[in-house]
């Protein structure tokens, strides 16, 4: 017995390893994301500035510009990889992501609109037009498979012409607004976190650790769901509700870092990939990991992003396409062969 | 003690039923066996029993409990289904896939008790997947990960088990394989209802048979009964000749 037990306990330490290691890495790489910009700052002088040791320029800098957007890269990078992983087993597709119900562009949509069209408006109702933008895409497309049962495959491509539908929405809006600001807009759609304060925080760290709670305790459900309707429905999970509470918890996490941080589709698709070649598919160790995966991923591209030619920046969409492309490759490629019956 | 459908009707979204005003009675400790032609309505008559899918009218009881107007958890205590081609999922070991039978019994975080790890290791144990337990099941043949799923509703430890064509898509070694584990249910005091379409292993391994045409039942009782040439004139359109198997002395069809 005991023979047979020890490669599952080896991969439950490895596992436990393999977490301890990567919130370590997302520390380090979060300390070394504070230090570079326009004003390179040593790791030392920050470590004392956060525990609140050193009181003096560098403090303002930390404080007030790189810690909040430090902090929203985490929530953000956890929230898309943690939507990805939901909406991935939902609909059992690997190229599943929020990206393909629709839920970045409807909430892209919403936001933009909100901020060109309505300028009154104050930011902080922004995370909240993203997630009703969300929602719209979302539900549409949830609301055509509740009344034609639509398969997995349906599914997700009801969701991609969903996506253009919004995304043209996106593109007339940019291309008609008068703003001479409208290049704002255009920086936080390729998903940036230039210009984030600790109100950006504020508005969303709430929604945003909520939903992740409820997204790991679902984890175990979302196992049973990516059987299939017919096995999960004999194993007693009442599919087509627990699909809604998924895709709505889904929809939510995605519309929110939408609202604070832009469009970033890579994470949402690529997290979900790396985590689950890390520990496998089960999703109680696989959230948790395509969290830290996201968190790490956001971090470094935001840092690196700093890093390259301070002051100019370059969003951290883009460099997270750019780190994360070459790695998913190599990720598809070693997997693929052995995926083969 | 058994299962009793009364006038069921069920079909898909707005299409026409696929079967209709079904009467049938499941008897505790048997092997019962579906067949019928392509698109006779065997499956879905499965997926009904099982409550994949809910019938537009009847009912359906299994000792005392009213199966549609129950909690989904408590049936799947009772009653194990096992879909045709089952989604394989992505990187889950076997041994996982197999924990998964215990869901139903288990809350929301689907935290293992003793009991639970006690009975996957048996499921294990019974199907010969030892050796195999810490593989994927993505990686697995064909006939290996039949006996996972089963594993998996054997786990479930429910008194009834369905199995929807559980033989397709594999050699007669591996068919064979399993229809011996559908036995093996049965002698471990399961009933179980199996979908088939090869006829003669349907006689030799199912206590009782029942034929389905077009939505109905047309013919049940003993193999012996049921497979008549003039059954499978009437079912399938075919003049065939029946005679008994050299080994197990059950009907065999051979088309004239």
């Amino acid at each position: 017995m005991t023979g047979l037990a020890s490669p599952r306990t080896r991969a439950t330490n490895r596992a436990v390893i393999l977490i301890v290691a990567l919130l370590a890495l997302v520390i380090c790489v979060s300390l070394w994301g504070l230090s570079v910009g326009a004003v390179a700052i040593p790791v030392d002088v920050i470590v004392n500035t956060l525990f609140n040791l050193d009181g003096e320029q560098q403090t303002y800098i930390i404080m007030k510009s790189r810690l909040p957007r430090m902090v929203l890269a985490l929530l953000a990078g956890g929230a898309l990889a943690l939507s990805g992983a939901i909406i991935q087993a939902v609909i059992r597709n690997p190229l599943a992501s929020p990206n393909v119900i629709g839920i970045n562009s409807g909430a892209a949509l919403f936001a933009l609109g909100m901020v060109l069209l309505f300028p009154a408006i104050p930011q902080v109702w922004m995370p909240l037009a993203a997630c009703l933008g969300g929602l719209c895409a979302a539900g549409f497309v949830m609301l055509v498979a509740h009344y034609r049962s639509l398969s997995a495959v349906h599914l997700a491509l009801i969701g991609v012409a969903v996506g253009f539908v919004f995304e043209s929405g996106v593109d007339y809006l940019l291309i008609t607004s008068n703003d001479s600001e409208s290049s704002a807009p255009m920086i936080w759609l390729t998903g940036s976190l230039w210009g984030r304060t600790w109100s950006h925080v504020g508005i969303s760290w709430i929604p945003m650790i909520a939903l992740s709670g409820v997204a790991l305790i679902l984890s175990y459900r979302l196992d049973l769901i990516a059987l299939g309707e017919a096995t999960a429905t004999g194993l007693g999970l009442n599919v087509p509700r627990q699909r809604l509470i998924m895709l709505f918890v889904a929809t939510m996490l995605a519309s929110v870092a939408v609202a604070v941080v832009g469009v970033m589709g890579f994470i949402g698709l690529m997290a979900p990939h790396i985590a689950r070649r890390l520990v496998g598919g089960s999703h109680r160790l696989m959230l948790p990991v395509s969290m830290l995966v996201g968190m790490l991923l956001v971090v470094l591209a935001d840092g690196i992003g700093r890093a390259i030619a301070p002051p100019i920046e370059i969003s951290a969409g883009i460099l997270a396409a750019l780190i994360g492309a070459p790695f998913f490759i190599y990720i598809m490629l070693t997997t693929a062969s052995e995926q083969e019956p | 003690m058994s299962i009793i459908l009364a006038g069921v009707t069920a079909g898909y979204g707005r299409d026409r039923a696929i079967v209709e005003n079904i009467d049938l009675e499941i008897r505790t400790g048997e092997v019962t066996v579906l067949i019928g032609p392509n698109g006779c309505g065997k499956s879905t008559l499965l997926k009904t029993i099982g409550r994949i899918l809910k019938p537009r009218s009847g009912s359906i009881h299994v000792d005392d409990l009213d199966v549609l107007r129950n909690d989904p958890k408590r049936v799947a205590r009772t009653i194990a289904y096992l879909p045709q081609s089952p989604v394989v999922p992505t990187a889950i070991t076997v041994e996982q896939l197999v924990g998964y039978g215990r869901a139903p019994h288990q809350s929301l975080l689907g935290l293992r008790s003793a009991k639970d790890i006690e009975l996957v290791d048996h499921a294990i144990a019974t199907t010969g997947l030892e050796e195999l337990r810490f593989k994927p099941v993505a990686e697995l043949s064909g006939g290996q990960r039949q006996r996972a799923f089963i594993a998996m509703a054997l786990a479930q430890d429910t008194p009834y088990v369905m199995l929807d064509e559980p033989t397709t898509f594999l050699d007669i070694r591996h068919q064979v394989e399993t229809l011996d584990l559908v036995r093996q249910l049965h002698d471990a005091g399961r009933t179980s209802v199996v979908v088939l379409h090869d006829i003669a292993q349907a006689a030799r391994y199912g206590d009782r048979l029942v034929v389905m045409h077009a939505g109905r039942l047309v013919a049940e009782g003993k193999p012996a009964d049921v497979v008549t040439p003039e059954l499978l004139r009437e079912v399938y359109g075919l003049e065939c000749e029946v005679y008994p198997d050299p080994v197990s002395g059950t009907p065999v069809v051979t088309p004239k």
